[in-house]
């Protein structure tokens, strides 16, 4: 079955139908965060201190490890579609696992981050918190998304891999490579103060 | 086909029938994926609204009819002024032009049994009528929005605003926009895939490259309004202050974000309407669109430089002269797509032999308006004089005469036009035209003096106004002409029920169209061609040999499809085959998705938490369920 | 395909319709100029009393000139697609798609490229140097204006004066208005002497008032600010500097004690009942800053922002059933007795 699969991605000219989709909705999901970000700014800009008075300059260190842990989650997952494409579906399924370890990891450590900081300084004080928050918050679920697919991913492949479970095996890895990519944007306009 | 089919012929065109015929009843319309009967659900259901906008309209015409009006005090005229904006924008304009014109025709104009995700489609539908419900749930409980359609903050925020009026309008713009974008992804995808082999880009229909500029501008502007009224959600349900200037908020952050979105979307109301007039006046013409490229073009390019001017809303606010003028010049390279498209479809006229039938009255009507409200559009791009008149009723003359003249004229316009095929009936001529008339006729008399009155210093979302400052015979004027107006839409209505039931019968090409849904028959059959049509050129039903050439490709049994529900993808630009795709059929899983997206919005509406968690779960469960089931794999 | 002789009246029909319009664009044009001669008491933005409206008024009648121009030869085009209806090409070259797309790049582009830039100029980098904000040092006086839902508040920065919905300026005098607003925006609009600028909370703007003549010139909100949005409209009166000089050291006085029993009985009311919860009035013990500043009330010619005018009767509705007359504002109606109701009134009326 695996290789029958294979063989129709190789036969095919133009990207999947799938694949269409899956861009065209991440460019939507790109747009969010473009406008939390440039939200970010604009409020950067209208604002004399930033953080305001009574808040504490972000931390460095930690954010920016954290995001490169998850980036490199990026490696397993190219992989995890390289196998796929061969017919490997047993291959692709355990590079998936070891992505979805560690991002569910990533994701632990990132939400205790997130409730310790809500405690030391609120979106009901300052524009800066509100948007703080808000777009870490947004990376976040969709992180919390990215591995609601995989985990589907992980399931379907057990039954083998079709082209369908293919094209699916491939929007996950694309929704991660957004996710991802938009994971430093994110970092980096969070630590910004800081730098 | 007038000849009649040959029995292997006969056979293949059954088991097509076959193959893709919806269950009957009402599961079958609660479970369909068939573009066609999409398309009709959105049109029936934006009707709907058009209608509750309509009267919406002309509570508020009979309100200043004179000074001092009694039919509506001003809580009750601030939700109706509100709520006709709203609906009219998200609940009418934009679901008639994508979800009905688009839907049922974009497949048929490029050859396609279906468009690329029909459970997406249908999805789409419900998310659409399940956040036309959800706002007006809000009307029909005493809690109707009533900040103005662009609902600015400090009144829209919970200190002024205490009532859930407000959470309706930002929660239910939040919801409607799922049904856009789901939209927007699926004709794009649809537009770049799904193409008869064949139909290069340069070969596509103009309707289709306005769609396709229509779906990238939903695309990336949608996010701009969603992110907003997320903001001013959480501002007034968890206490942020984004919008605080007390706590380094902004009140002019909800402006920019609104317009970022709100420039580009009166582009997005626009375009359908252009693509809909270059369908219509070649055919009624009987010649080629006078340079196509530049038009194809120019619909894009439209789209596109729409992205820059938004600010030009915002001239009041203070903003610096630099920032002004910047946004100034942007708004006025944006009127140069514009006169091309204009000019070419002005001189396909003069060099054509023009048939002034219903469709293209309407599409006359479209340019005498078109050109009013863009001449006064320009007019707003002189800083100064916006700086006066905006916020006055001469700029709610302009965006009427665009956005009723220029873009609902042609969508009555398509109505008359593809009635035929759709049906399968005539409408009757002389009725129709008569429509036309009333409905231009009014729609002069009533917008054309706001104009004057905006002069003389009428401001907007007055629920009334003084006798003394000379605004009353105007007034008296234009609401006069929405009644005209109004009578002449419920002619146009009219007709068609009537004609639905007894016009004559249409035949497959009344009118000598010019693209590929001319050539099947009125109404097409579920699988739409039994044949995937031949396409050489950009008027394909002009290529007699083409047509011919799918009559014995018919015959030998060539790009029949029929081994299931198939349809063939070709590749983006060229359009070469790539590979036989097997689509879904009837699922209930878009309508079950749908309902479970209304309860989580009801559950963000009334603060229930812990049940607005389930019924994203039971949405994940759904989603789970919709992708289990799988194509057949070659 | 329908009856010809039906087709051809139809379109007969249509070609007289066509000249109908026509007609009713003219005509428009007419009730446009009939404009120009407002009104008593209006605020057209076509009357021009200072340099700035004037140079829009100027502005707009040649952009309405243009227009009329585009506007009459697409009808000119239509009229000739309708005439030409059974012969394919243009008058006179014939059928040439050369020429057509040539045409479609003249009229579309670079026509329009060559009129838009022209307009750019004159109003994007010409007008708009006379209309834009004040620069510091180009007035001679600064005024303050406070957006209230739904009503003006108006002080003199410099002088302790304080009022409400009226503005008065000396004639001939740039004057620096610096506008805010205490809640919801709102927009102050006086259309005869210059553009509409915004009052945002947090962004404070600043707009230029000028008369060239003495007279009162209606302004109105113009920005939809709730429920009395309609009625929140104000004057601005230019007197003369002497006149001008003398209502602001009388706006800046606090309030001589009353004079009659009744008028001091109707203090008492004022600052018993709610009244005083709400209101100012310099002089007395009432200190309130939701409503206006009622100090010099007598002096205005109208109440509740000009929705109706200053007189007892009026006064009297007013105060006794505030949400009749503009449903929706703050002031809540009061249960007097009707001798308080009376004292109350002699009181208001002797705010002078």
């Amino acid at each position: 079955m695996s290789a029958g699969a294979a063989r129709v991605d190789r036969r095919r000219l133009a990207q999947p139908n799938g694949w269409w989709g899956a861009a065209l909705f991440i460019a939507t999901e790109a747009t969010l965060f473009g406008t939390l970000i440039a939200t970010y700014y604009y409020l950067r800009f209208n604002a004399t201190q930033w953080p305001p008075p009574g808040v504490e300059h972000p931390k460095v260190a930690l954010p920016l490890i954290l995001t490169a842990i998850l980036v490199a989650t990026t490696v397993p997952i190219f992989f995890a579609v390289r196998a796929a494409r061969a017919g490997s579906a047993r291959l692709a399924w355990l590079l998936f696992l070891v992505a979805v370890v560690v991002q569910a990891g990533y994701l632990g450590v990132q939400v205790h981050e997130f409730l310790s900081e809500l405690d030391k300084f609120s979106p009901h004080d300052s524009a800066y918190a509100s948007i703080y928050f808000t777009m870490i918050g947004a990376h976040h679920a969709h992180v919390v998304v990215g591995i609601a697919i995989e985990l589907w991913v992980l399931w379907k492949l057990l039954g083998g891999l079709t082209n369908y479970r293919m094209i699916g095996v491939r929007v996950a890895a694309l929704y991660w490579y957004f996710v991802n990519f938009a994971a430093v944007a994110v970092v980096l306009t969070q630590v910004y103060p800081s730098l | 086909m007038t000849t009649a089919l040959r029995p292997d012929a006969l056979r293949r065109v059954e088991r097509l029938g076959r193959i893709w015929e919806d269950r009957p009843g009402v599961l079958g319309w609660l479970t369909t994926t068939d573009h066609k009967r999409i398309g009709l659900l959105y049109l029936f259901t934006s009707l709907a609204f058009f209608a509750a906008g309509g009267t919406e309209a002309l509570l508020i015409r009979t309100q200043l009819i004179v000074p001092n009006g009694s039919t509506l005090s001003p809580a009750a005229f601030n939700t109706t002024m509100t709520m006709h904006g709203v609906t009219m924008i998200f609940l009418f304009v934009i679901p008639i032009s994508t979800g009905a014109f688009g839907n049922y025709l974009v497949p048929l104009m490029i050859g396609a049994r279906d468009m690329a995700f029909p459970r997406l489609n249908a999805f789409s539908y419900w998310v659409f009528l399940g956040s036309g419900l959800f706002i007006y749930a809000g009307v029909f409980t005493g809690h109707g929005p009533n900040a103005g359609w662009f609902d600015y903050v400090p009144l829209a925020s919970r200190t002024y605003n205490p009532s859930s009026a407000i959470d309706f309008y930002a929660l239910g713009l939040i919801f409607n926009s799922i049904s856009s974008t789901a939209a927007a992804v699926n004709f794009i995808v649809t537009i770049f895939k799904m193409r008869a082999p064949g139909m290069s880009l340069n070969r596509m229909p103009l309707f289709c490259y306005a769609f396709l500029a229509v779906s990238f501008a939903l695309v990336f502007a949608l996010p701009a309004l969603s992110v907003d009224c997320a903001f001013l959600e959480l501002d007034r349900r968890l206490g942020f202050s984004f919008f605080d200037p007390a706590h380094g908020g902004d009140v002019l952050l909800w402006q920019n974000l609104f317009w970022i979105f709100g420039h580009p979307e009166v582009y997005i109301i626009i375009l359908p309407a252009f693509g809909i007039a270059t369908s219509i006046i070649p055919t009624f013409t009987r010649r080629r669109m006078v340079a196509f490229p530049m038009v194809a073009l120019a619909e894009i390019l439209v789209a596109f430089i729409g992205f820059g001017v938004w600010a030009h809303h915002m001239f009041s606010v203070g903003l610096s002269t630099i920032t002004t003028v910047y946004f100034a010049a942007a708004s006025m390279i944006v009127v140069i797509p514009s006169a091309i498209q204009l000019f070419a479809w002005l001189t396909t006229l003069v060099t054509g032999r023009p048939i002034f039938k219903t469709p293209l009255l309407w599409i006359i009507g479209f340019i005498v308006f078109f050109i009013i409200g863009g001449l006064s559009g320009i007019m707003f791009a002189a800083i100064p004089f916006d700086q006066q008149l905006t916020d006055t009723y001469f700029v709610v003359a302009h965006f009427h005469f665009i956005i009723f003249g220029a873009a609902v004229f042609p969508l009555l316009g398509g109505l008359y036009y593809w009635f035929p095929k759709v049906t399968g009936r005539m409408y009757h001529e002389g009725v129709g035209k008569l429509s036309f008339w009333l409905s231009f006729l009014g729609s002069a008399l009533a917008f054309f003096p706001m104009h004057i009155v905006g002069l003389l210093g009428m401001p907007r979302r007055v629920y009334t106004y003084s006798p003394q400052v000379g605004w009353a015979p105007y007034n008296l004027a234009e609401s006069i002409g929405a009644y005209i107006l109004a009578a002449g839409l419920v002619l146009l209505v009219a007709n068609l029920v009537v004609s639905y039931f007894r016009g004559a019968p249409a035949p497959a090409d009344p009118f000598g169209g010019t693209t590929l849904e001319w050539s099947t028959s009125s109404p097409p059959p579920p699988y739409n061609y039994a044949v995937i049509p031949t396409v050489t050129s950009a008027y394909p039903m002009w290529d007699v040999e083409d047509r011919e050439e799918d009559v014995r490709k018919l015959d030998r049994g060539e790009m029949v499809l029929e081994e299931g529900h198939e349809t063939p993808a070709s590749t983006v630009l060229d359009a070469n085959l790539d590979e036989v795709l097997d689509m879904p059929s009837d699922s209930p899983w878009p309508v079950v998705s749908a309902l479970m997206i209304t309860g989580i919005f009801a559950m963000l509406l009334t603060g229930h938490l812990i049940a607005m968690c389930i019924f994203l779960a039971l949405f994940a469960l759904s989603l789970g369920a919709w992708h289990g089931v799988e194509p057949q794999e070659a | 395909m329908g009856n010809p002789g039906r087709e051809l009246r139809g379109q007969r029909v249509a070609a007289a319709a066509r000249r109908a319009l026509l007609l009713a664009g003219v005509g428009c044009t007419l009730l446009l100029l009939a404009g120009c001669g407002q009104s008593e008491g209006g605020q057209s933005t076509l009357h021009g009393e200072s340099d700035q409206t004037r140079k829009i008024i100027h502005l707009w009648w040649g952009m309405l000139a243009a227009a009329a121009v585009v506007f009459g030869g697409a009808l000119l085009l239509l009229a000739i697609a309708y005439r030409r209806r059974t012969r394919e090409g243009l008058p006179a070259i014939g059928q040439d798609e050369d020429v057509s797309t040539g045409l479609v790049v003249a009229f579309g582009v670079v026509i329009p490229v060559v009129c838009l830039v022209t307009l750019f100029f004159i109003s994007d980098i010409g007008v708009v140097n006379a209309t834009s904000a004040p620069k510091p040092g180009q007035t001679r006086m600064n005024v303050s204006v406070v957006g209230h839902q739904w009503f003006w508040e108006v002080r003199y920065p410099g002088t302790t004066a304080v009022t409400a919905n009226e503005i008065h300026i000396p004639v001939k005098t740039p004057v620096n208005v610096r506008l805010t607003s205490a809640d919801v925006i709102h927009s102050f609009w006086v259309p005869e002497l210059n553009k509409k600028v915004d009052m945002l909370p947090g962004h404070p703007n600043n707009v230029l008032l000028y008369a060239d003549t003495v007279g009162a010139y209606r302004g109105q909100c113009a920005e939809f600010c709730g429920l009395q949005h309609a009625n929140m409209a104000m004057t601005v009166y230019a007197d003369p500097p002497a006149k001008f000089k003398a209502w602001l050291a009388n706006m800046s006085r606090p309030l001589a004690p009353p004079a009659s029993p009744q008028a001091k009985a109707g203090e008492q009311v004022f600052l018993t009942q709610q009244c005083a919860s709400c209101h100012t009035i310099r002089g007395t013990a009432a200190r309130g800053r939701i409503g206006p500043d009622l100090t010099h009330l007598a002096t205005r010619r109208t109440l509740a922002a000009l929705t109706i005018p200053n007189d007892r009767v009026h006064l009297a509705d007013w105060v006794a059933n505030p949400q009749r007359v503009k449903p929706g504002n703050k002031m809540p109606g009061l249960n007097l007795t009707g001798t308080q109701f009376q004292q109350l009134l002699a009181f208001l009326q002797g705010l002078k």
